[in-house]
């Protein structure tokens, strides 16, 4: 069963005096395992789609459901919820929080969850991105590649089912995005959790497992690989 | 172990301490917004406390006393012995002290003169404080004498003065002054001094407090004056410590005003900084609230954060104001220690809780404005 799936979804939103219609009617699923990278140019209705599936937004129209539950009026505290225990998140710019150290940060989703103690899967995570030798280091004090190694840490410390990208490789060097897409592939079988990655970078088409492309709000042809 | 070990257990604790620590400058001068604002709450209540309680100290013996003398319908000239022991009576445990009074001119051995006030009465202590030498229960022989007159004089204990015609020995020297009308020079003598007095001038009654003033004056006045008849004169200033009081509570209410204005004016620089810091921050609020931080969770982070703020500033600003407050006490009580009374120290803890109160009303729109923006909107910054 697929693990995120969106059916015709439909999101408009006002900008000013006019009504944008971001997605205009999307089918979508992802299964755990599964790496998809959605493609498209810019404005065309990834990132949006990409909130969506995120439960950071809800849709105009249209159904999300969530390993096979239908989340779609889903309240805010609900979504929350959901997010905490079942989506990982890794931004472009690693949105790292700059006061805490590598550890503390992969475990600020579990923070303030007293009902389990995920330091030592932090630890693990982070000896796994290779990182082991950076556990007490800040933001700082990390090159542009750890911090999203970090940042890739935190999105699998609470065992989601589905890791979320947005441009993970949009703000390195070319080796250093390699190494990143790398590390998801291996995590993704480890973990077994299904990648759906919005990018625009090239390279990363080597690695995954299917292939979107959105233009206009509207998916125009998908590449499995 | 750490503050931050400790603080790890508490989540909220944790982010805030580490948020404050971030911009160091920035929550300075907010506390310090804070600390002035306690200095100026607790330092002016306690200044107001100081006030009271040395002029409670300085009227003290005046309200709960009761003078008597003979009023305008009196059959003769003073009070006589069986109007005292009925007085006695009346006053029960309070001491009932007759007196007789005149005055005289004393000369220094250099020839200098000074008119003195004499006083002839036997329970001396009661009315006189001795400031050096000894205070006698019964004075039967000796004298009395203004500390400021003997000094005038050249006199010191164990000299004689002279009163019509007869030695008597300085036996100690009391104040100068207390109450009102004091100051003067005086001269107390045994009653036997002025024996060719028949009957006493004033009586005074020294009350516990001054409701036992104003209790024994109503008594008296009832069993001695008849109708309009006024036979004895019954003087007490219960009446006017009660003014003075209620004047100084006024006092202390306009002092704690003003300076509760510079904690208003405190608690909206908390509100401004703190808003300031999650308009900043809305980026990474909106980070945690992708990773399923829930909005209860980073309310409680950013009020704790303000809570911090009032927390720091609030003791500092309480230790400052104690300094404060002993240099006060120690310019107007001349007892610095006095500062430690629950009438004064307790505006320490006014003023420590009202900064944890006002800086928690300051966090509080900031955290809900933070807590409750979408997080699809927050991430975009």
């Amino acid at each position: 069963m697929n693990v995120i799936e969106l059916e015709d979804v439909v999101k408009r939103y006002r900008s000013g005096e006019e009504i944008i219609e971001a997605l205009k009617g999307v089918d979508f699923q992802a299964d755990r395992g599964e790496m998809v990278t959605v493609i498209g140019p810019s404005g065309s209705g990834k990132s949006t789609m990409l909130n969506i599936i995120g439960l950071l937004d809800t849709p105009t129209e249209g159904t999300v459901r969530l390993d096979g539950r239908n989340v779609t009026d889903f309240s805010e505290d609900e979504l929350t919820e959901e997010r905490r225990s079942g989506i990982g998140f890794v931004f472009q710019d690693f949105h790292l929080l700059p006061m805490l150290t590598a550890t503390e940060n992969v475990e600020l989703p579990s923070m303030w969850d007293t009902s389990v103690d995920r330091h030592d899967r932090a630890i693990d995570l982070l000896e796994r991105v290779g990182l082991g030798d950076r556990l007490e280091h800040t933001p700082k004090q990390l090159s542009g590649g750890q911090k999203q190694r970090v940042a890739i840490a935190r999105a699998l410390i609470n065992e989601p089912d589905i890791l979320l990208a947005d441009e993970p490789t949009g703000n390195l060097d070319q080796d250093t995005g390699e190494t990143i897409l790398e590390e998801l592939t291996r995590l993704k079988e480890e973990e077994d959790v299904a990648i759906v990655a919005v990018t625009h970078d090239e390279q990363m088409l080597g690695y995954t497992d299917s292939t979107v492309r959105i233009v206009d709000g509207v998916i125009q042809e998908v590449v499995p690989a | 172990m750490s503050v931050a070990d400790v603080l790890w257990r508490f989540p909220s604790a944790l982010m805030a301490w580490r948020n404050l620590g971030r911009n160091r400058v920035r929550t300075g001068l907010a506390a310090l917004g804070i600390v002035i604002g306690v200095i100026a709450i607790a330092s002016l209540g306690m200044a107001g406390a100081a006030i009271q309680q040395q002029a409670t100290t300085d009227l003290g013996g005046l309200a709960s006393e009761v003078t008597v003398s003979a009023g305008e319908d009196s059959e003769q000239d003073g009070l006589t012995d069986d109007q005292v022991a009925e007085m006695r009576a009346i006053a029960g445990d309070a001491p009932v002290v007759p007196q007789k009074s005149n005055a005289t001119r004393l000369t220094s051995r250099s020839g200098e003169e000074v008119f003195v006030s004499v006083t002839a009465v036997e329970q001396a202590n009661v009315l006189y404080n001795v400031t050096t030498g000894d205070s006698p229960d019964r004075l039967e022989s000796g004298a009395l004498i203004s500390a400021s007159t003997a000094e005038q004089l050249g006199l010191e204990i164990g000299d004689p003065v002279e009163y019509d015609g007869r030695l008597y020995r300085i036996r100690g020297l009391i104040e100068s002054g207390g109450g009102f009308g004091g100051g003067g020079n005086e001269l107390v003598l045994p009653l036997s001094a002025l024996s060719d007095q028949q009957y006493y001038d004033t009586v005074t009654i020294e009350a516990s407090d001054g409701d036992q003033a104003t209790a024994i004056s109503e008594d008296l006045e009832e069993r001695f004056n008849e109708g309009d008849e006024e036979v004895i004169s019954v003087t007490n200033f219960a009446g006017v410590q009660e003014n003075i009081d209620s004047f100084l509570n006024t006092l202390n209410l306009a002092l704690l005003g003003i300076g509760s204005i510079s904690l208003v004016v405190a608690s909206v620089a908390i509100l401004n900084v703190m808003l300031m810091s999650t308009i900043e921050r809305r980026g990474e609020i909106g980070v945690l609230r992708a990773v399923g931080i829930r909005r209860g969770e980073v309310l409680r982070m950013i009020l704790t954060e303000a809570a911090f703020l009032g927390v720091i500033g609030g003791l500092v600003g309480a230790l400052v104001s104690l300094g404060v407050g002993m240099l006060m006490f120690d310019l107007i009580a001349d007892d610095a220690l006095l500062v430690f009374g629950w009438s004064s120290f307790r505006y320490l803890f006014y003023g420590f809780g009202f900064a944890v109160f006002a800086s928690l009303l300051s966090g509080l729109y900031p955290a809900w404005k933070a807590a409750n923006d979408r997080p699809v909107d927050a991430l975009r910054g």
